[in-house]
């Protein structure tokens, strides 16, 4: 809004000419970035036969539904994945963004003894590789706890992410404290200065925050496939892996369980939309 | 604007709140079935569960033939509903997945009663404590059902630790049609073995210029890792089938590696194989074999004839499925050609199921239960549905009494089968001899200095004398010079 | 404002600090929880394997052997270097090229910039199967491979992406450049529209162009989420081995060998995960070093 000119009256065409040039660039990279899930969308339309080799051709050749067909008979199961995905995604989405988000404000906004070391001892632990502690953490999980084939398995490890009260710290850092102080000398709990302030201020940064963590969390595979090994408990995505589709020689029903898989989350994505892009102005606030 | 806010948040919580209640309540019901079986088997088994509890064995699987995973269903019902004592609970996930999840479960100290593994990894379980010594929970019967070449495989030092699944001869094949244009006579060749220098000149002949698409006469899979396939198949021709001599000394600094690697490259500089090869994956070269755009492949497993003839038939059929560009492509074994100092030999994967436990002291019972398991699993009906799947003949004398039963494979090339039945009689032999320790110090070499420059060989980066002298000073670093063959 | 701050502090109570004190706590309560079972014990239960020679039915102290490999082993320091370029030019790379496509899509109406965000960051999640695929047929090596064939119309001739070592290296950083875009743009594009146009209205009084504006007012404005970015993508590119895993293996020549694959092979591949431990520890510290560069260059104004 601000930062582009706006032309008034006579020489709106000059806002036009500079909008379709942009939107020029725009779609081609965005060509270039669609062009993998076009790739996977045409490909499973092609017939549930084995096929060795890699195929390359950019115009669907055949269409037929039965390698999405194969997928839903395949597994009495299907249902039941998708299900569990919603489950573990929407638990760790909710407590992310309520918990990352109370955490960042503290971290962004309040002075408390430890308050850097706290953050900073987050920090380095995103900077240990994940291939040496998810030993340890494995045998945490199934060994001590014994929490296999759980959803307190599947969902404890990422309930609080520490690159999420990164991301909301750094967001709420630049709101401005002199709202936040004045609040205060009205009287304002900090419980409620979150609630009515913070939130309401970021809510953009929290929807992206959602979008990301139940996409990543959807997405995940290595985890739940370690920690599950009843058919019953399994994520979707281990349960796409699984069987005939970890086969890559079964190449249209993979794409079809990965089309399937992907649904929900353009379903959430444009969902979400609204919440998204209001750019809610500190101004507004203010006044 | 705030209502609007605070409506979403209450209803994602509540949903959230929902939905957690009910998988909590239906993840306790899914444990029931396995908690809730009938109290007959404590009597019998002895182990140390509680009563009313079968003997649970858990096997991870990967899809070692196009139908295996619908077919264990079946097998495990079977085993379990004969059994009263012993439940078997299978996983199952792809190569790689099932790979990844047994190290870590290894390396937490949990691992699975039963892995399928390729059997260059049971130094690797043995080393870490893990893997069982099933010889004593057996009758010598059972071990004796297995070719003792191929159960070999299976063994270090006295011990044996699993059983093998089958034997596959990873060789190379060739375009019938093709090899035949170039004048090759593929039956003698299938029969007696060809040298480096009549490989060297067939290829020649296979080359062709077809507008502006090249037909090359020999590619193998070599991008990224595979390219290790492609050296530890070729090198088992060159007078070096292992890494080490029979007196455990290092072999790859003889001096026969380097006439080994200069013939490697000759191919390419011949223009017998493309310059590219380095970056050519399994999928892309299957592709070209398909399409018709070179006359020999490698590695070729003999289920390759299956595929081919699939897709030939999808053609005839006009069926649009079939791989776009594709010919009709006749699928023929051949062995690899045997280099300077060296005879046939070929490259045996034998892949099995091998035993493991996590605990210090396990339960004997227990592990005899884990031993029948595997036998039943590599034994049997089992062994012939997979080894047909594979187009290989089971390993196993009571899989070859079921292997007859089967009905027999329609259209199958009996040329193909007589060459493979002859190679697997010359599968190298297995070195249960070689402690885990300097195996292990073997692959470390090969991971670290030969896979990339050999990547870097067949890339025109490295001379083959350069990748010669790295070879040669890794090994003495790591044997020292009396450890390594000198010649 | 410093000096405000100050005294509105000054004049709050000892109770008021106490209370907050409490909150504070509470806040970072269940965060600080879940980090201490999940991450800080992992961690620390690794950094006490890596002086150990790991067996997991009884494991052998050795000091400092682990680590003294470690900087023994020439592909260790080989490994390092590559992963410091890979990271070094992918993390600029990645944020420059989302931070000017999140401008170019403010200007839009709502709906057409959920499209096009849509269009940038849905892809690269949603189809991780089809990714690979499609990455393998852009490099493949034959002229008729889709990248081959687009230089091939400008008369280049065809390259063997990742088989070389001139060009493997380059081939993974374009991936991976590609991988990251869609998720820093969103984030960009939050950062963007939280700035208040009341900042463009003052700029514009001072008679202020566009780029004036993106200079002066948006890129201070999204300092931290560019350090955000900056940080969280070093840790990323520092840490990757999948691509490199998939795609080269390493090669051609260790051209291509991550810090993160070495650990990998060495944690899983050969159990030597006392010696993985270590590695990772010093890697991790290497990042460590490099987040508290970030924060320091970045302090200076960031905080107001």
């Amino acid at each position: 809004m601000g930062l582009y000119k706006k032309y008034i009256g006579k020489y709106k065409y000059k806002a036009k000419i500079r909008n379709t040039f942009i939107a020029v660039i725009l779609l081609c990279i965005a060509a270039v970035t669609l062009f993998p899930i076009y790739y996977m969308i045409v490909s499973s339309f092609g017939a549930p036969t084995e096929a060795g080799g890699a195929s390359y051709s950019l115009i669907p050749k055949a269409f037929t539904l039965d390698s999405y067909k194969f997928f839903f008979d395949y597994s009495r199961y299907s249902v039941r994945w998708l299900f569990n995905s919603l489950v573990v995604a929407v638990t760790v989405t909710v407590c992310n963004v309520v918990f990352a988000s109370l955490a960042g404000y503290a971290f962004a906004k309040m002075r408390f003894p430890g308050c850097k070391f706290f953050f900073f001892l987050l920090l380095v632990a995103m900077m240990v590789p994940y291939q040496v502690t998810q030993v340890p953490l494995y045998i945490l999980v199934v060994n001590v706890l014994k929490l296999q084939d759980t959803y307190v398995a599947l969902v404890a490890p990422t309930l609080v992410t520490c690159y999420n009260v990164f991301l909301a710290k750094q967001f709420f850092t630049s709101l401005p404290t002199s709202i936040i102080e004045s609040a205060k000398i009205e009287g304002c709990s900090q419980p409620l200065i979150v609630w009515k302030i913070v939130m309401p201020l970021s809510k953009t940064i929290l929807s992206v925050m959602a979008i990301m963590t139940f996409l990543g969390e959807w997405n995940t595979f290595f985890w739940p496939f370690l920690v599950c090994n009843s058919e019953a408990m399994q994520t979707i995505q281990v349960g796409l892996k699984n069987f005939s589709f970890a086969n890559t020689t079964y190449f249209a029903p993979m794409m079809a369980g990965a089309t399937i898989s992907a649904l929900p989350m353009f379903v959430l994505f444009f969902s979400l939309q609204r919440y998204f892009l209001e750019g809610v102005t500190v101004g507004a606030v203010k006044g | 604007m705030q209502k609007r806010a605070i409506a979403l948040l209450m209803s994602v919580v509540m949903t959230a709140g929902l939905l957690v209640g009910c998988g909590g309540s239906s993840s306790s019901g899914s444990t029931e079935p396995s908690a809730g079986t009938e109290p007959v088997a404590a009597q019998e088994g002895e182990t140390k569960q509680e009563s009313g509890e079968k003997d649970v064995v858990t096997a991870l699987l990967p899809p070692v033939s196009g139908t295996y995973q619908e077919k264990i269903t079946s097998y495990i019902e079977a085993f379990n509903s004969e059994n009263e004592n012993i439940e078997i609970q299978v996983t199952t996930a792809s190569w790689e997945d099932m790979t990844q999840k047994l190290d870590v479960q290894v390396n937490a100290g949990s691992p699975p009663d039963i892995a399928f593994i390729g059997s260059d990894g049971v130094s690797k379980y043995l080393d870490m404590g893990m893997a069982v010594d099933i010889s004593q929970y057996l009758p010598a019967e059972k071990m004796e059902d297995f070719d003792e070449g191929v159960l070999k495989y299976f063994c270090n030092g006295d011990g044996i630790y699993g059983f093998p699944a089958y034997c596959e001869v990873q060789c190379i094949g060739g375009n019938r049609e093709m090899l035949e244009a170039a004048g090759i006579d593929w039956k003698a060749v299938q029969q007696n073995g060809w040298t480096y220098d009549e490989f060297r000149e067939a290829i020649k002949k296979g080359v062709k210029q077809d507008g502006d698409k090249t037909v090359y006469g020999f590619l193998f899979a070599c991008s990224g890792v595979a390219a290790k396939d492609y050296f530890g198949i070729f090198v088992k021709n060159a007078g070096m089938p292992a890494a080490f001599d029979k007196d455990l000394k290092y072999a790859y600094t003889s001096s026969k590696m380097l006439s080994f690697l200069q013939d490697i490259r000759a191919m390419i500089d011949d223009g017998s194989m493309p310059k590219e090869l380095s970056g050519i994956d399994a999928g892309k070269r299957w592709n070209m074999m398909l399409t018709g755009q070179t006359m020999i492949t490698g590695k070729g497993l003999s289920s390759f004839e299956k595929s081919a003839y699939d897709n030939t038939a999808l053609l005839n059929a006009g069926d649009p499925n079939a791989v776009e560009d594709s010919i009709p492509v006749e699928y023929i074994v051949l062995p690899v050609p045997v280099f300077d100092g060296g005879m046939q030999q070929a490259q045996g994967a034998v892949d099995g199921y091998i035993c493991l436990t996590g605990e210090k002291d396990p339960d004997e019972q227990h592990l005899k239960n884990v031993a029948e398991v595997a036998y039943f699993l590599a034994s049997g009906q089992r062994a012939a549905e997979t080894c047909q799947e594979l187009y290989l003949k089971p390993v196993c004398e009571t899989g070859r009494t079921e292997y007859e039963k089967l009905p027999a494979i329609p259209d199958k090339n009996e040329d193909n089968t007589a060459a493979v039945e002859f190679l697997t009689t010359q599968v190298a032999e297995a070195r249960p001899d070689i402690p885990a320790e300097l195996g292990a110090k073997a692959i470390r070499i090969e991971d670290e200095v030969i896979l990339p420059k050999f990547q870097g060989l067949l890339a025109g980066e490295i001379t083959p004398e350069e990748m010669y002298e790295a070879i040669v000073s890794a090994g003495h670093e790591t044997f020292g010079e009396d450890g390594c063959v000198a010649d | 404002m410093k000096a405000m701050n100050k005294a509105i502090k000054g004049r709050q109570s000892r109770k008021v600090f106490k209370k907050e004190m409490m909150w504070s706590y509470l806040f970072i309560l269940v965060p600080l929880c879940t980090f201490t079972i999940f991450t800080l014990y992992p961690v620390l239960s690794a950094a006490i394997t890596s002086f150990q020679k790991y067996r997991p039915l009884g494991s052998e102290w050795v000091r400092f052997d682990n680590y003294i490999n470690t900087f023994k082993s020439n592909l260790f320091f080989k490994a390092l270097k590559n992963t410091f370029v890979y990271s070094v030019i992918t993390v600029p790379v990645s944020m420059l090229l989302s931070f000017s496509i999140s401008i170019m899509i403010i200007p839009f109406r709502r709906k057409v910039q959920s499209a096009f965000k849509a269009a940038f960051y849905l892809p690269a999640i949603a189809s991780g199967v089809a990714l690979s695929f499609v990455w393998k047929w852009i490099y493949d090596p034959l002229p008729t491979g889709l990248l081959n064939s687009v230089l091939g119309v400008f008369g280049i001739s065809n390259q063997n992406w990742l088989g070389s070592s001139k060009t493997a290296m380059a081939s993974l950083i374009i991936m991976a450049v590609f991988a990251g875009l869609g998720q820093n743009i969103i984030i960009y594009i939050a950062a963007l529209l939280g700035i208040d146009s009341t900042y463009y209205e003052a700029a514009d009084i001072d008679g202020a162009g566009f780029f004036q504006k993106v200079r002066y007012v948006v890129w201070p404005m999204v300092k931290p989420t560019t350090v955000f970015l900056s940080i969280t993508g070093v840790i990323n590119g520092f840490q990757s081995f999948q691509n490199a895993y998939l795609m080269t293996g390493g090669g051609p020549d260790n051209a291509t060998t991550m810090a993160g694959l070495l650990i990998f092979n060495r944690a899983f591949k050969y159990f030597e995960y006392g010696e993985a431990c270590a590695q990772a520890l010093l890697l991790a510290g290497i990042i460590a070093i490099f987040a508290v560069m970030q924060f320091k260059l970045s302090s200076s104004d960031v905080e107001y």
